[in-house]
């Protein structure tokens, strides 16, 4: 009998004992951090990070970077392969870090192709003065998000709650830190120490970076601060600068005791134990001790007689440090005329014909003018001429309105569009006008810095949209004369070219067809008439194609071992999906753009997209050659079967993790991105063929979509309006180099240089620590691969604010939508396993 | 009738001292009979490319440590002595007591009196010719590095000599004194960069044992950078590693930078390019060279000289006559240079340029035209030329005129930010790695060798530089000098200890007493140096210090460099150095007190936290007590800590230490006795 118990008694310890089970099985689900420091390190590559941290100190006897060991290695986790999602490049990078949600900005500068306007998203100065005259609040890639409706990751937190530092997508400017970062450099040494400084040379770049330290340090004693973050670009300078060893591992030295320093005001502060310190970059570099990254100009390219006598605009300055203007730091657009012209000789000032952005350096997006403005505008410039023969004159005159017939309906439709969203933004403009003298007026219910935040703010926006207004409206009356113009009676002498063709403009992005028959002057032999007196369209012409102009370039000066001398590695660009109609079979359609990758004339691919109903996305890679576009806009291609050499070199890599066995069957079908990015991640290019789409998809948002419930006309306007914008900073071209190139002409970047796919620049860095409370596990390492749609919901699964993969009410509040990216939750369950490559396969048995 | 006033007559008699130091050899080191002691120069490991290490023992206890390379074939493909450093090591097998002392780099020499003489001459920018013989002397040293500040002195006197007598002495005193002393600088500058480009490849090159250790060669490396710096003698020691890697980056940047800018503007211009490398593969120079075959092919083409400098290659007819030197290279489809036999190498004549360093800020710096002798001295001597003239002749000066500061400030601005190529610093630093390139490279065909090397001499301004073959000849009778010197009782051995009999001045002598000295140092030209006789006590105490000296340097940067010792350094080392004062705390201040409380915050080693206390309390000072205080009365660390320093505290005010009144005060009402 004593042993025995009543049933009740049995049943409450069954009870008990589940609750405990219970609750030790939600043990790391109910961790979490109450406060997130972030040091945000630009271009920090894992490898090195493992390199250094791997090699001991001869001096010391502990590991190079002994803070990274102690705290990531040991008492932490970090992340083996984490990937950036489409171009190695920082402001796209950390756009997807900072939002976690799908990339909307897709270079460091962007070019609205009908107005010219650029947003730079990397040049600090006109913000800080802008700032200093309460003209703007935020950086511009800060301000483009929040007219995107993506908000950032600090916009979870309060004011009070909150600190940030200077940065890409940075809100205001603490005016204060520069002046205390001024003073503390003075009364924080002794005037001994200020000597040998002096004598050494004065470190200007760290004046901020250290009081943003001792801002931070001294916010870590005020448990109201949830959120910290620190953002050093000196590791990425470094690494531009020089390929020596010393001075990387020094560089990273720098970063390593930055951490020690944070994390030991961390440990001291009263939330030491529910503080969880990151670190994150936003891509890897490529460099390498025995390489200089070599250069080449596509600017002196366009600008040739070969590349298409371009005028050229940057908002880059050529040798930059080499001219005095280079010193003004308020760069505008950068005109590099060519002398080699063929019809626009003078006048770069009005008419330039190629944008060029080569940011990062190891890419370069290229906008070439609408090729049918260049000839509407060649053949006004033959009909002003006297010398013209009456067959030749009446034949240009018909090839001239035959042109404008065949975009009539393209153009038109356009412009009415544009007339009706423009006439919306107007009402908006004058909507937000009225608030804003409001807000301006009435501050009662707000605190006077946050009004006065909120007012520039919403003047910054209203400013831009009337800078927008008046860019567009002289673009569409160009066009609309263009339009109205008719054939008979047609005397170019009584007209001026500037009326007709919009000064300043690109025009609508160009075809297939046309990039590979772009018109970039008149035939040698000039006009030529076809045998039924038209205009023999073909002969009349001098025409480039790019993609084989771009794949041709050599240097004869390769002195380096294992260096190519193609500068180009492959050009990719946008295939509109009803192009490749009549091109696939059934099961290859896509259900949105593909993109083509041109290697050689024989080396191509397309990566075809489609996504299923779950939003799963699923990628393939086909191989073809000889793809030609048509004028109907159609392509047409020849198949070909794998091989080497294929643009992102897939099947000779022997790191794709694909069945040994049948590795052309694998590579032929469709997979889900995750299935991609298991079996490539290891290879050369890494993530490639995720990050192209990434870099090409169009990805909606509420903001963009026109037609999303409930909106009014005017919103819904204005939804078609911004993603007009979106679509029309898209480049023709996005030129990609061969390892160990560049394309940077503003100065010289030897050292090494990121912007490309390969996995060298898109490895990057993601490390985690943190206090007993934060259920971060110490001493992991998470093999499976993530990308940087990860990092924000991994940070608010880290705060509990995405309890369940659900985004809280209050987050909602904040205009937090579903994060498409995965919770890395390997970093607080150990018992997640990582799961299986790709079925049958084994890097690691080759 | 003499009517000179006693000031006029003092400047004359400083003028003729003057020029008696200027004709004079340098002061020879005066010698003490010391017992002779024939030292054994012990081989270390040489390596791969011919860097060998030969380190000599010297009586008294030293050892002098000289780095030999091997020369380029057509030098004899022999070895030369290039670089010596003495280390004095006490006599005792600790390093911790060790002091590295002069640099001698056996190119750098003492004029002649012919090249005294022209370097004199303003305006004279050219050589004179080479000194034919080293002489027996020892070979002047190139830099003492334990006195650093010496020199800053010495500096300072020279340039308030120069601006206040010598510039009010007339044209001609005026402009000579400043070429001669221009000259001279350059001329030790110049060697000063051959010897931390030897340092460096001895460095990356010697697979041996390095007989230098990390912080030896860095501080050997950043003294001879600081060298350029006014104040660079004061530098803190403890930022001499953080200077000379930064001072390393940025040249290796430049270098890159430079590289990547001709290889661009050669790929634009049609040319070949080619970068020439010392022997552990960093590539300080390069060549330029034009295709015969190009000649025709691009004959009347546009040539963009910015930055390369030289005269357009397509429309020069002296290149379609050139009977000068060529060479035909190989190259495959993809353009690389490879061995003629290769299957498909396409033979090109070429026909060279130009040599440019870079090393040198900004630009490429042009060295060597092949078809136009003079246009990089040219371009060297407008910048001479610009200073001596408005300096010298319309006597301007930088402060003493608005205008003309204003002028230059903005000439000078355009000038550097566009990378112009005159007017820029000098580009003795690049001729003189070009030197040791050409000395000690293989990779350049010895026809072309012994034609830049000719060049290189025409080109070369400053009067008291020899040529490269003289150099090699000196080096070796210098080196044989110097050895002869070191084996000599009453040479190098004596040398070492008059150099620690002023050592140990600041032992002997309190600080004013020191200040009056160093005055009369200076004063006297340097004739003049106080030193202690070396007795057996005073050395052990020069040993000691020097300990403490490197214990206190050591635990300065371990402090310096992290807020958690354990985590960053050997926790056993930071112990040590805490026992080795706590051994010696009669001979320590309250500075070090300072260091020892700064580490015993900054760790939670007990071992070194009790160490550190226990420094607190044997160091017999004030703020040693003060800190002890302080640990005392901090709340926030263990109670342990605290009684431990209350028991020193109690045991300090029984043993009558040196404590504040109201240190003592505090310890009585909290602590109690």
């Amino acid at each position: 009998m004593g042993n025995r118990q009543h049933p009740s008694g049995k049943l409450g310890k069954a009870i008990t004992v589940a609750v405990i089970l219970g609750l030790l099985a939600s043990a790391p689900a109910m961790a979490q951090a109450r406060r997130v420091v972030v040091i945000k390190v630009d271009g920090l590559p894992y490898r090195m990070v493992e390199r250094f941290v791997h090699e001991t100190d001869p001096r010391t006897g502990k590991s190079r970077l002994p803070w990274m060991k102690r705290l990531f290695y040991d008492q932490g986790t970090r992340l083996a392969n984490f990937y950036v999602r489409g171009m190695s490049l920082s402001a796209p990078s950390w756009n997807l870090l900072d939002t976690g949600q799908h990339l909307q900005i897709k270079g460091n500068v962007e070019y609205d192709r009908y107005t010219l306007y650029s947003y730079d998203y990397l040049n600090f100065f006109p913000f800080f003065l802008n700032n200093a005259l309460s003209r703007r609040e935020d950086m511009p890639s800060a301000e483009l998000l929040d007219e995107l409706g993506i908000p950032l990751l600090i916009d979870a937190y309060g004011e009070n709650e909150r600190f940030q530092s200077y940065q890409l997508n940075q809100r205001g400017v603490g005016w204060l830190t520069l002046q205390k970062a001024l003073t503390n450099r003075f009364t924080s040494r002794s005037p001994r120490e200020l000597l040998d400084e002096w004598t050494m040379g004065l470190d200007a770049r760290g004046l901020p970076l250290e009081q943003f330290e001792r801002e931070i340090v001294g916010r870590l004693d005020d448990p109201a601060y949830r959120y910290l973050d620190y953002y050093t670009t000196e590791f990425d300078h470094a690494t531009h600068h020089n390929r020596d060893r010393d001075t990387h591992l020094r560089a990273l030295q720098n970063v390593d005791a930055l951490i020690g320093r944070i994390w030991t005001a961390i440990e001291r502060s009263p939330l030491a134990d529910e503080t969880a310190l990151v670190v994150v970059s936003d891509h890897g570099t490529n460099t390498d001790e025995r390489v200089y990254s070599q250069g080449y100009s596509l600017i002196e390219l366009l600008r040739s007689a070969a590349g298409g006598g371009h005028h050229v605009l940057t908002k880059r300055r050529p040798l930059m440090d080499y001219s005095i203007k280079g010193a003004y730091p308020f760069v505008p657009l950068i005109t590099t005329t060519s002398k080699e012209s063929y019809y626009l000789k003078d006048e770069s000032a009005d008419y330039p014909t190629a944008l060029l952005d080569f940011d990062g350096n190891e890419r370069a997006s290229i906008h070439l003018r609408d090729s049918d403005l260049n000839l509407l505008h060649i053949l006004f410039q033959q009909l002003a001429r006297k010398d013209l023969s009456p067959q030749v004159r009446q034949a240009a005159n018909r090839a001239f309105f035959a042109t404008v017939e065949r975009r009539r309906a393209e153009w038109e439709k356009m412009l009415a569009e544009m007339r009706e969203e423009l006439g919306a933004l107007r009402r908006e403009i004058d909507r937000q006008s009225a608030m804003l003298a409001v807000l301006k007026s009435n501050g009662a219910t707000r605190s006077e810095s946050r009004r006065n935040r909120e007012s520039v703010r919403l003047a910054a926006r209203v400013s831009f949209w009337q800078t927008q207004e008046r860019g567009y409206a002289e673009y569409i009356g160009a066009l609309s004369r263009l339009l109205a113009l008719r054939g008979e009676g047609f005397d170019p002498r009584r007209l001026k070219v500037e009326e007709l063709i919009p000064r300043r403009s690109m025009g609508d992005g160009n075809t297939i067809h046309q990039l590979q028959n772009y018109v970039v002057g008149v035939a040698a032999g000039g006009l030529a008439l076809a045998g039924d007196g038209s205009l023999d369209m073909e002969k009349s012409f001098r025409r480039v194609d790019y993609f084989s102009l771009l794949g041709r370039i050599t240097v004869r000066n390769n002195v380096q071992k294992g260096i190519a001398n193609r500068p180009v590695d492959f050009v990719a660009v946008r295939v509109p999906r009803e192009a490749l109609a009549g091109a696939l079979n059934a099961d290859e359609l896509p259900d949105q753009d593909a993109i083509w990758l041109y290697g050689a004339g024989d080396r191509q691919a397309l990566i075809l997209a489609r996504q299923a109903q779950s939003g799963e996305l699923s990628l393939r890679y086909l191989p073809i050659a000889y793809l030609t576009g048509q004028a109907d806009g159609a392509v047409r291609f020849q198949r070909i079967g794998w091989k080497e050499s294929l643009p992102l070199k897939l099947w000779e890599d022997e790191k794709l993790r694909a069945p040994e066995s049948d590795r052309a069957r694998w590579l032929n079908e469709w997979h889900t991105e995750l299935e991609w990015l298991r079996a490539a991640h290891e290879t050369e290019y890494a993530n490639a063929i995720i990050g192209l789409h990434e870099q090409f998809a169009r990805h909606p948002t509420a903001s963009l979509d026109a037609a999303r419930p409930g909106l009014s006309q005017d919103e819904r306007l204005l939804a078609r309006f911004r993603a007009r914008q979106r679509r029309l900073v898209e480049a023709d071209l996005l030129i990609l180099a061969n390892n160990h190139w560049n394309f940077d002409v503003r100065g010289f970047n030897p050292g090494g240089n990121h912007g490309s796919f390969f996995r060298v620049s898109t490895h990057s860095t993601l490390m985690f620590v943190g206090g007993e409370n934060t259920g971060i596990r110490r001493g992991a390492v998470i093999e499976e691969p993530y990308d940087s749609l990860s990092f924000v919901p991994t940070i608010f699964r880290l705060t509990g604010q995405l309890p369940n993969g659900e985004i809280t009410p209050a987050l909602w509040q904040d205009g937090f939508r579903q994060f498409p990216g995965r919770i890395i939750e390997e970093l607080f369950d150990p018992a997640k396993q990582t799961p299986p490559p790709v079925a049958g396969s084994s890097a690691d048995n080759r | 009738m003499n009517t000179a006033t006693p000031l006029q007559k003092i400047r004359k008699a400083l003028c003729a001292l003057l020029v008696i130091i200027l004709l004079l050899p340098a002061a020879r080191l005066a010698a003490l009979a010391q017992e002779a002691k024939q030292p054994d120069a012990d081989a270390e490991g040489e390596s791969v490319t011919g860097f060998r290490l030969e380190r000599l023992p010297v009586a008294e206890g030293a050892e002098l440590l000289t780095i030999f390379g091997k020369l380029g074939s057509d030098n004899g493909g022999e070895e030369a002595p290039l670089l010596s450093v003495l280390r004095d090591t006490l006599g005792d097998e600790e390093r911790e007591n060790d002091l590295l002392r002069y640099v001698w780099t056996f190119s750098y020499t003492r004029p002649t009196l012919t090249q005294r003489a022209a370097a004199a001459v303003p305006f004279l920018y050219n050589r004179v010719g080479n000194k034919k013989s080293a002489g027996k002397d020892a070979p002047p040293p190139l830099l003492d590095l334990a006195a650093s500040r010496q020199a800053v002195w010495n500096k300072l006197f020279w340039n308030a000599l120069q601006n206040v007598l010598f510039d009010s002495g007339g044209f001609a005193v005026k402009a000579s004194s400043r070429a001669y002393r221009r000259n001279h600088s350059d001329y030790r500058k110049a060697h000063i960069v051959r010897a931390l480009a030897i340092l460096s490849l001895y460095q990356s090159e010697t697979g041996a044992e390095p007989v230098f250790t990390d912080v030896e060669k860095r501080e050997i490396g950043a003294r001879l950078l600081l060298t350029d710096k006014a104040l660079g003698g004061y530098v803190d020691d403890i930022y001499l590693e953080r200077y000379y890697q930064k001072q390393s980056s940025e040249t290796l940047d430049v270098r890159g930078h430079n590289w990547e800018l001709l290889r661009q503007r050669a790929e634009a211009e049609k040319l070949y390019f080619e970068p020439l490398a010392l022997p552990d593969g960093s590539a300080t120079h390069a060549l330029l060279w034009v295709a015969r075959s190009d000649l025709e092919r691009y004959r009347g083409r546009r040539f963009n000289g910015r930055f390369l400098n030289i005269a357009n290659p397509w429309r020069d007819g002296r290149l379609r006559k050139w009977k000068g030197y060529v060479e035909t290279r190989h190259f495959d489809a993809e353009s690389r240079p490879v061995p003629p036999a290769t299957p498909g190498a396409q033979a090109v004549e070429l026909i060279p340029l130009a040599i440019y360093g870079l090393d040198h800020p900004k630009i490429p710096i042009l060295l060597v035209d092949f078809r136009d002798a003079l246009n990089p001295k040219k371009r060297e001597a407008s910048r001479r030329a610009t200073e001596d003239v408005a300096r010298n002749v319309l006597l301007l000066s930088r402060f003493g005129d608005l205008y003309y500061f204003l002028g230059r400030a903005v000439y000078d601005f355009v000038t550097d930010r566009r990378g112009v190529d005159i007017n820029q610093p000098s580009r003795f630093r690049a001729y003189s790695q070009l030197k040791l390139l050409l000395s000690l490279s293989e990779g350049i065909a010895p026809q072309l060798r012994e034609d830049v090397g000719e060049r290189l001499e025409r080109v070369s301004l400053n009067p008291l530089e020899n040529d490269t073959e003289a150099e090699v000849k000196l080096a070796r009778a210098q080196y044989e000098a110097l050895m002869e010197y070191a084996r000599r009782p009453d040479g190098l051995a004596a040398q070492i200890e008059r150099d620690r009999g002023a050592e140990m001045v600041k032992l002997a002598h309190g600080r004013a007493a020191r200040v009056f000295l160093r005055a009369a140092n200076i004063l006297s030209f340097g004739f003049y140096t106080h030193r202690e006789e070396v007795t057996p006590e005073l050395r052990a105490r020069l040993g000691l210090n020097r300990a403490l000296a490197h214990h206190r340097r050591f635990l300065r940067e371990v402090v310096k460099s992290t807020p958690q010792i354990e985590v960053v350094w050997n926790v056993d080392e930071v112990r040590r150095s805490l026992q080795f004062i706590a051994d010696h705390a009669a001979e320590v201040d309250g500075d070090t007190a300072q260091l020892a409380a700064r580490v015993f915050a900054a760790t939670e080693d007990d071992a070194a936290r009790r160490l550190a206390l226990d420094c607190l309390y044997r160091i017999n000072s004030k703020r040693a007590k003060r800190e002890l205080v302080k640990v005392y009365m901090d709340e926030r660390l263990e109670a342990r800590w605290r009684e431990l320093s209350a028991e020193y505290l109690r045991l300090a005010v029984r043993e009558q230490q040196r404590i504040s009144s109201s240190d003592v005060k505090a310890i009585s009402l909290t602590i109690g006795h």
